[in-house]
């Protein structure tokens, strides 16, 4: 039985792992700075070199431990997954991904929610694997699979927000900032180098800028897609008004989608397919909250 | 013609009598709904003859000492029964009139319900123990009270005091109690002992109360036996009244019992001993016992908060589950056996425990229904429980521990039938996936970059950039448009060196490389004024980049003997070397004048 890191101090792990990294950032810039006044005073070039070496080490290390934490908390949880022990397991994923979303992660924290028979948040899990990577095949089967089971629909999105689905979000943004400036750098570079402008450069601008407009389309779309949340719990009440005793509208099924309007003390705004209501805010999750 | 218009006429009237006659032979079994009929017989079982109260009798009231004849000092009984009312009906005087040789005590009064076979008859009854002080014949005189509103007559009541006498004294109730120096809160077991009369005759005890303030009693506690049992040094046959009392006040308190007398009226006792009962309709008799005082302390400060009442020298058994793998939602019973002596024993609340339902099992059993409501939960939990042990008079924790439990969800199903797609083709199971091997791709964290400040922060660089070859595209521009700045830049990188060396060669004493570096330097820092290679001046070009007068001062004779010298490097070396170092230091001063115009 599981006596180690309760998930509250997994939380706490990354921000100390943060400033340990920025302290070995100071440190290193410290010890080049010791060094580049050692080279002006003719002590000697070579320690600079040596400080920086030895800083981006120390980066490098810590940021290996970051890893190794994760990896601790993933073995951890597919080790007691594979006895049985499926709380365990989704506790021990929920840590992991606290410390590092990653897809597989979340794929499995899915996993053991369900052999758990929570499926609210395990198909919220999948759908988290999904939002961080798209191309994941057992997350999309086994979201498949729990709306199957579950006859649930899945989320009903718009065209742009189906166009974020095709890459991460990242790199819809990172798409959009490349191509803009390949484009800002194809109208203005070659006159700075001295070249002719030629065809393809104009070419290339152009395909810039349209690349550019379409991914603007995609990253409204993952803006959008923020609201998007599922319930987590089983006969979770939709309420009239946002308090303790307020009048029930009605149940929600775990896993249902809905869109999440705004946030009022601990009630969550939701919009259904069908109606708007006020939900807890344990009983629904969103996507891309953590 | 008028032979078949008959026929159809009698035929027609032959349909309507038959249509009568059949309607009249149905209506009997036609009828409509009716109310469900009660029989009288029927209602008379339903219905239980009640008795009633018999109020409307007259009252027979009598007055009597028992026994009426006594010793002085001795103790008798004034005994009033007032037979047809009831205790509260029945206005009692504050005092009476009594003889002053005669000590009445407080009066001690109750009252019992007669069943006469159809009817209930109250019965109130007033009694004071008598103590008389003098020998003589004394008379209570008669008096009247006020019964329902009624005057009634109570007769007058004599007994004969005679030093004399020495008989038995009158017949009275024993008390009992198990302990009379008990905590607040501390049961205590209280017996009413009736002893057999010397004819071994037994009665029974009806309406036996409790006087003395601050205490409880629990009727489901009574037991009545009759059996034999020491008194005064004898074993004697007795009818004997248990119960448990519980003091609720602290402080002595006198406690004393009462009740009637009731003959063969045994009803729920317990018979043990060899005794007679007496026969006929019973002889209703009040009577009280002798007081007993009871000191009750109060419990010692710095009560635990798991102290609910629970008084006795108490060990609890290790806890036992039913069993320790369970599902969510599923019951499991949790028993703790008791052991140990307990005056008083409250098994302990259930604590409130946000992922298990505790249900206490019906008391004095000592188990709960424990209902795990997650299955994070690893052991159950604690249930806090402290009691008073009067023995030591201090409190004892006996927390009931923490059990592990392995607690398990209904899982959800994991594969899927078959789906037939348009009743031909027929689709593969669905089935959840496997474990992921690795965490596989991850990110920052789940919030978009797009919704960071991050990102726009980056677009900096790009700016950055552009602007940046901009400005050195417009540099390189104007550096076109201005060429003497770039020979003089690259002059004074050139003369620096020339200057470097020349410096190291001054060091070395070389005199050729000396006269060699002076001059090149010279020549390089004269070298933009005129766009040309330095290597192409020759000393009148260096010359002329002087003033006048510097030209024909002390500076133009040190560029004249530098490139003097220059030229005939390879002769009368000593002697040069011994004028250049004379030449030093204008040839710096040289130097730094040429190199003020670059």
């Amino acid at each position: 039985m599981r006596t180690d890191l309760p998930n509250e101090a997994a939380r706490q792990r990354r921000p100390t792992s943060k400033k340990m990294s920025a302290a070995i950032v100071r440190i290193a810039v410290l010890i080049f700075e010791v060094g580049r006044r050692c080279r002006a005073a003719s002590f000697g070039g070579n320690i600079a070199k040596i400080a920086v070496l030895i800083s981006l080490a120390v980066l490098a290390f810590s940021l290996a431990n970051v890893r190794t934490a994760t990896n601790d908390w993933f073995a951890d949880g597919v080790a007691e997954y594979r006895t049985g022990q499926f709380a365990d397991a989704a506790e021990a994923f929920e840590n992991a991904a606290v410390v590092r979303p990653a897809a597989g992660t979340f794929v499995n924290l899915g996993l053991a929610e369900w052999q758990r028979g929570h499926a609210g948040p395990a198909i919220l899990s999948w759908e988290r694997a999904r939002w961080i990577d798209p191309f994941d095949k057992s997350a999309r089967e086994n979201l498949n699979f729990a709306r199957q089971v579950t006859q649930l629909d899945e989320p009903q999105l718009k065209w742009f927000e189906t166009l974020s689905i095709w890459l991460p979000p990242a790199a819809w943004l990172w798409l959009a900032g490349a191509s803009l400036w390949l484009a800002v750098g194809m109208i203005l570079l070659p006159p700075v180098v001295r070249r002719q402008k030629a065809g393809w450069h104009q070419s290339l601008a152009a395909c810039g800028l349209c690349v550019f407009l379409f991914s603007l389309a995609a990253n409204w779309g993952v803006v959008s897609r923020t609201n998007l949340g599922f319930v987590l719990e089983n006969n979770a009440p939709l309420l009239l008004t946002p308090t303790r005793d307020g009048e029930m509208i009605s149940t929600l099924t775990p896993g249902e989608s809905a869109r999440e309007i705004r946030t009022l003390g601990d009630f969550y705004l939701i919009r259904t397919e069908s109606q708007t209501g006020w939900v807890k805010r344990e009983q629904f999750g969103l996507v891309s909250r953590e | 013609m008028e032979m078949v218009v008959t026929g159809k006429i009698q035929m027609r009237f032959v349909h309507c009598l038959i249509s009568i006659i059949v309607a009249l032979a149905a209506a009997p079994s036609l009828r409509a709904q009716v109310s469900p009929h009660v029989t009288a017989d029927q209602a008379a079982k339903l219905q239980v003859p009640q008795p009633v109260v018999d109020i409307s009798s007259p009252v027979t009231v009598t007055a009597a000492f028992d026994p009426p004849t006594a010793g002085v000092g001795q103790s008798v009984y004034y005994r009033v029964a007032i037979d047809g009312a009831g205790e509260a009906a029945v206005r009692w005087p504050g005092s009476i009139s009594t003889p002053r040789e005669l000590k009445f005590g407080p009066v001690t009064q109750g009252q019992l319900m007669e069943f006469l076979g159809n009817s209930f008859r109250p019965l109130a009854s007033f009694l004071y123990e008598v103590k008389p002080a003098a020998a003589g014949h004394f008379t209570v005189p008669g008096f009247m009270v006020m019964v329902d509103g009624q005057p009634v007559q109570i007769p007058a009541a004599t007994v004969d005091v005679d030093p004399s006498v020495s008989g038995p004294p009158p017949r009275r109730l024993m008390l009992e109690v198990s302990a009379t120096n008990v905590f607040l809160g501390q049961p205590l077991r209280a017996r009413v002992l009736l002893p057999a009369s010397p004819q071994n005759q037994i009665e029974a005890l009806r309406e036996v109360e409790f006087n003395g303030a601050g205490f409880m009693s629990d009727l489901s506690t009574v037991r009545q036996t009759v059996e034999m049992t020491g008194i005064n040094g004898r074993s004697v046959p007795a009818y004997i009244y248990e119960i448990t009392l519980t003091p609720i006040e602290t402080g002595p308190s006198m406690l004393s019992a009462q009740a009637f007398a009731a003959g063969h009226e045994f009803f729920g006792t317990t018979i043990t001993a060899r005794v007679s009962i007496q026969g006929g309709p019973p002889h209703y008799v009040f009577l009280d016992s002798n007081p007993v005082q009871v000191n009750v302390r109060p419990l010692p400060a710095g009560q635990p908060a798991s102290f609910n009442g629970s008084i006795g020298t108490f060990t609890l058994t290790a806890p036992k589950l039913s069993t320790n793998r369970i599902q969510v939602g599923e019951p499991v019973r949790l028993t703790v056996a008791v052991r140990g002596t307990f005056d008083r024993l409250v098994p302990p609340a259930p604590p409130n425990a946000s992922d298990w339902e505790i249900v206490p099992d019906n008391p004095p059993d000592f188990s709960f229904t424990l209902i795990p409501l997650s299955d994070t939960v690893r052991q159950t939990p604690a249930i806090p429980f402290s009691t008073f042990d009067p023995s030591n008079s201090s409190y004892v924790d006996l927390t009931i521990p923490s059990l592990p439990v392995a607690v398990t969800s209904e899982a959800l199903p994991t594969e899927m039938p078959a789906v037939v797609d348009a009743g031909t083709a027929q689709g593969p199971p669905l089935k959840l996936g496997a474990l992921s091997p690795s965490p596989g791709r991850s990110a920052a964290g789940l919030v978009p970059p797009q919704l960071r400040g991050g990102f726009v922060c980056l677009q900096i660089v790009p700016i950055l950039a552009i602007l940046g070859l901009w400005q050195w595209d417009r540099h390189r521009r104007f550096l076109e448009a201005h060429p003497e700045i770039v020979r003089r830049r690259e002059a004074r990188r050139v003369l620096r060196r020339e200057k470097r060396r020349l410096r190291d060669a001054t060091r070395r004493g070389d005199a050729a490389a000396i006269v060699r570096h002076a001059a090149n330097a010279m020549k390089i820092a004269s070298a933009p004024r005129y766009a040309a290679h330095p290597q192409a001046l020759v000393c009148s070009d260096v010359l002329n980049h002087l003033d006048d007068a510097d030209r024909s001062g002390a500076a133009g004779e040190t560029v004249r003997k530098i490139f003097a010298a220059a030229d005939t490097r390879f002769a009368a070396a000593p002697q040069m070397q011994a004028d250049l170092a004379a030449l030093q230091p204008d040839l710096d001063a040289v130097l730094l004048k040429l190199e003020e115009q670059l």
